[in-house]
C-alpha cells in the first residue's frame, strides 16, 4: 500500500541515531529560555489576562455584557468554540489518520499537531461552559442521581452528544498523545545531567525500559487506540454540526453539514498545523526534520480539502435554488451573498475556495512566506464561515419583525483573545518542557531498511 | 535486580542486531531481552513474542457498548421514561452515545492494560542494562543460565562479536 521510496528520505542531512535525540532534546535541556520565547509569553500571558477579564465579566454581570439578543442568541461564543473544535482536529486528523494510513512523512509533525489538539481543544471547551451564563452549574450536564425526580439528561439531545464526544475526545487525544511522548520521556531522563529534571521525567516516562516485550506491547496498544479514536474525529464534529442542522433554522437546516463540518474541521486543522511547524522549523532550525517536501505534502492536502469546501458551498447554494423554499432562498440571495453580512459571506468563499488553489502551483508551494500567509489566510476564512452559518441565519429567520443585528462586545472580543493567548501559552510550554517531535518514531524512519514495508508479517 | 551474570551485545545498527539475533537463536542461545530506541519488529518475529492486546481492546469495547446501552435503556425507559417530540424512549438515537464511549472505553483500558501488563507506573525506578539504549545503541541481554559455565558464556561473548557487536559486555543489573 504504502511505498516508502515515493516521498525519498524523510530525515535530511544525514543523521545517526544520536543526532536526533541530541537536536530534538537539546531545546528542553537548555538552562536558559531563549528571550523570543519570554516575549512571546508575555504577549500572551497579556491576552489571557485580558480574557480572564471577559470571563469575569460574564460572570459576575451575565450573558447581557454580550452583544447576544432574542434574535441573535448564539454569538462569537458558539462561532469560536466551533473554530477552535476545528482548529483541534488536526492533530487526530494528522497524527492518527495518517499513522493508520501509514503515512511515514507524519512523524516529525505529528506530536506538534497533536499538542495543538489538547490546547485546542481545552480553549473551545471554555466556550460552551462560559455561555452558560452561570457556570458553577455546569455540573448539571452531567448524567448523576439527582434530587429532581431522578431527571436524567435528555440523551436524545445533540448538546449532550456534543458534551460527550467532545470530553471524550479530549480525554482520548491526550492519552494517545501521552503515551506517544513515554519513551521520548525515558529519553531525556537518561540523557539529562540535572538532578531534578531527572527525577521530573522519571515520572514522567513511567519507567519505561524499552525492552522488545515492552515496544511489541506499546506499538500494539498505540495502534489501539489511534485506531479507535480516528472515527472520534469524524463523530465529534458531525456531533457540533447537528446543534446546527436539527434546527429548522434556515440555512442550518440540512443534511450536508456534517459531512462539511468535519471537513472544514480537517482544513483548518491542517492549516494551523502548517502555520505553527512553519514558526517551528524555522525558530528551532528544524529544516531538516521538517523539510520542504513535508510543506509540499501538507499544500497537496489542503489544496484538495479546499475543493471539497468549494463545491460544499456551491452545492448549499444549488440545493437552496432548486427547494425552491423560499426562506431558503432568502438566506443565500439576499442574506449571505449580498446584504449587511456579505463582506464576510465572500471572505469564507475567498480565503477557504479560491486562495488555496494557488497551491496548484509550484512556485506558490515552494515559497514557505506565502505558504504561511495562506495557512493563516483559511484559519480567517474558517472563522468567516462560522460567522455566516450562525449570525447570517439568526439575524433574519421567519418573522421580520424579530429581525435584528448582531455585533460583539468588548466582553466578547476579550474572551476570544484569552482563548488565543491560552492557546499559544500552552504551545509555548510544550515546545519548552515537551519533546515537539517524537524521537523515538524519528529513529524508526531514520534509515529506509528499518521501516517496516508491506511485504513483512504483519504484528498490527 | 538479580545476582545473576548477564552478557550485554552491543550494537549501533538496528539492521545488523536483527541479524545477530537470527544468528543467536540458530545457535539455540537464550535470548532474554533486546533493549533498543525504537521498536525493531523483526526482532518480535526471531523472538516469537505475541501480544494479546487486540483481544483485550476487543472485550473492552463489547463490554463498554453493553453497558452504555444498559445505563442508556434503565435512565430514559425504566427509570424516568420521558416523552421527547413523541419519539419513543428506547431510542434509535443511543448508538450516537454508545458510539462515542465505546471508544472512550476501549481507549482508556486499553492503555490501563499497557501500563498493567508492563508494569509502568509514575516514578517507576527501572535501572536499564545499558543507559545508550535510549539514545543510539541496541542492546541483546544474554542471561547466565545455571548449566552454564565460563566458557559457554565466553563462546556467546565471541557469536556476538562475529556477528557485529561493537562492545560486548557484563552486568548484573
Amino acid at each position: 500500500m504504502y511505498n516508502i521510496k515515493a516521498r525519498g528520505v524523510l530525515i535530511e542531512g544525514n543523521k545517526s541515531y544520536h543526532d536526533i535525540t541530541r537536536d530534538v532534546t537539546n531545546p528542553l535541556l537548555a538552562k536558559k529560555t531563549p528571550s523570543w520565547w519570554w516575549i512571546t509569553a508575555f504577549l500572551a500571558t497579556s491576552m489571557l489576562i485580558w480574557g480572564v477579564w471577559g470571563f469575569y465579566n460574564t460572570i459576575t454581570v451575565g450573558t447581557g455584557t454580550w452583544g447576544l439578543n432574542n434574535s441573535v442568541s448564539w454569538g462569537w461564543a458558539i462561532i469560536n468554540f466551533v473554530w477552535w473544535i476545528g482548529i483541534g482536529h488536526a492533530g487526530t486528523a494528522f497524527s492518527i489518520f495518517l499513522l493508520v494510513l501509514h503515512q511515514k512523512w507524519r512523524t516529525s509533525i505529528n506530536r506538534a499537531a497533536e499538542a495543538m489538539t489538547i490546547f485546542a481543544v481545552m480553549a473551545a471547551g471554555m466556550f460552551p461552559l462560559i455561555h452558560m451564563g452561570r457556570i458553577w452549574n455546569g455540573f448539571f450536564v452531567f448524567p448523576y442521581p439527582n434530587t429532581r425526580g431522578p431527571l436524567w439528561d435528555n440523551f436524545n439531545s445533540p448538546l449532550f452528544w456534543d458534551v460527550t464526544a467532545i470530553s471524550t475526545y479530549l480525554t482520548a487525544s491526550f492519552l494517545f498523545w501521552y503515551v506517544g511522548m513515554m519513551p521520548d520521556f525515558a529519553t531525556i531522563r537518561e540523557r539529562t545531567t540535572s538532578k531534578i529534571k531527572k527525577a521530573v521525567y522519571n515520572v514522567l516516562s513511567f519507567g519505561w525500559a524499552g525492552s522488545a516485550r515492552g515496544w511489541l506491547r506499546f506499538e500494539s496498544a498505540a495502534l489501539l487506540m489511534g485506531g479507535l479514536t480516528a472515527p472520534l474525529v469524524i463523530s465529534v464534529h458531525s456531533i457540533v454540526a447537528t446543534d446546527f442542522a436539527a434546527g429548522v433554522v434556515p440555512g442550518w437546516h440540512s443534511t450536508i453539514f456534517p459531512p462539511f463540518f468535519v471537513v472544514g474541521a480537517i482544513f483548518s486543522g491542517f492549516a494551523m498545523v502548517l502555520t505553527l511547524m512553519i514558526i517551528v522549523r524555522k525558530v528551532y532550525k528544524y529544516e531538516q526534520y521538517v523539510t520542504k517536501k513535508h510543506l509540499d505534502a501538507i499544500t497537496r492536502v489542503l489544496t484538495f480539502v479546499s475543493l471539497i469546501m468549494g463545491v460544499a458551498y456551491i452545492s448549499e447554494i444549488f440545493v437552496a435554488w432548486y427547494s425552491d423554499s423560499p426562506y431558503e432562498m432568502f438566506v443565500f440571495f439576499k442574506n449571505r451573498t449580498v446584504g449587511e453580512y456579505a463582506y464576510s459571506y465572500w471572505a469564507m468563499i475567498t480565503f477557504n475556495a479560491i486562495v488555496p488553489q494557488l497551491f496548484w502551483f509550484k512556485k506558490i508551494r515552494s515559497n514557505v512566506a506565502i505558504v504561511f500567509i495562506i495557512s493563516i489566510l483559511i484559519n480567517i476564512g474558517m472563522w468567516y464561515e462560522r460567522f455566516v452559518i450562525v449570525v447570517t441565519s439568526l439575524s433574519k429567520t421567519w418573522l421580520p419583525s424579530t429581525w435584528h443585528g448582531y455585533s460583539p462586545t468588548a466582553t466578547e472580543i476579550a474572551i476570544y483573545v484569552g482563548t488565543i493567548g491560552f492557546f499559544i501559552l500552552g504551545i509555548l510550554l510544550f515546545l519548552r518542557f515537551l519533546p515537539m517531535m517524537a524521537i523515538s518514531e524519528l529513529k524508526g524512519i531514520n534509515k529506509e531498511t528499518s521501516i517496516v514495508t508491506e511485504n513483512t508479517e504483519n504484528h498490527e | 535486580m538479580n545476582n545473576q551474570n548477564q552478557i550485554l551485545g552491543v550494537f549501533d545498527d538496528p539492521d545488523v542486531v536483527t541479524d545477530a539475533v537470527k544468528e543467536l537463536v540458530k545457535h539455540d542461545v537464550k535470548i532474554k531481552d533486546v533493549f533498543s530506541p525504537f521498536p525493531l519488529e523483526h526482532v518480535w518475529d526471531l523472538l516469537k513474542l505475541k501480544t494479546r492486546m487486540p483481544y483485550a481492546t476487543f472485550i473492552y469495547g463489547a463490554l463498554g457498548t453493553a453497558s452504555v446501552f444498559a445505563f442508556l435503556y434503565w435512565t430514559s425507559v425504566t427509570d424516568y421514561p420521558l416523552t421527547f417530540g413523541g419519539k419513543p424512549h428506547n431510542s434509535l438515537s443511543f448508538v450516537v452515545l454508545m458510539f462515542v464511549l465505546t471508544i472512550l472505553s476501549g481507549v482508556v483500558f486499553t492503555l490501563a492494560t499497557l501500563l498493567i501488563r508492563e508494569k509502568m507506573w509514575p516514578g517507576k525506578n527501572n535501572p536499564l542494562p545499558d543507559h545508550r539504549s535510549m539514545d543510539d545503541k541496541f542492546v541483546i541481554v544474554i542471561e547466565q543460565g545455571r548449566d552454564m559455565d565460563d566458557n559457554d558464556m565466553n563462546k556467546i561473548d565471541e557469536l556476538l562479536k562475529q556477528n557485529g557487536a561493537v562492545e560486548v559486555n557484563r552486568s548484573n543489573v
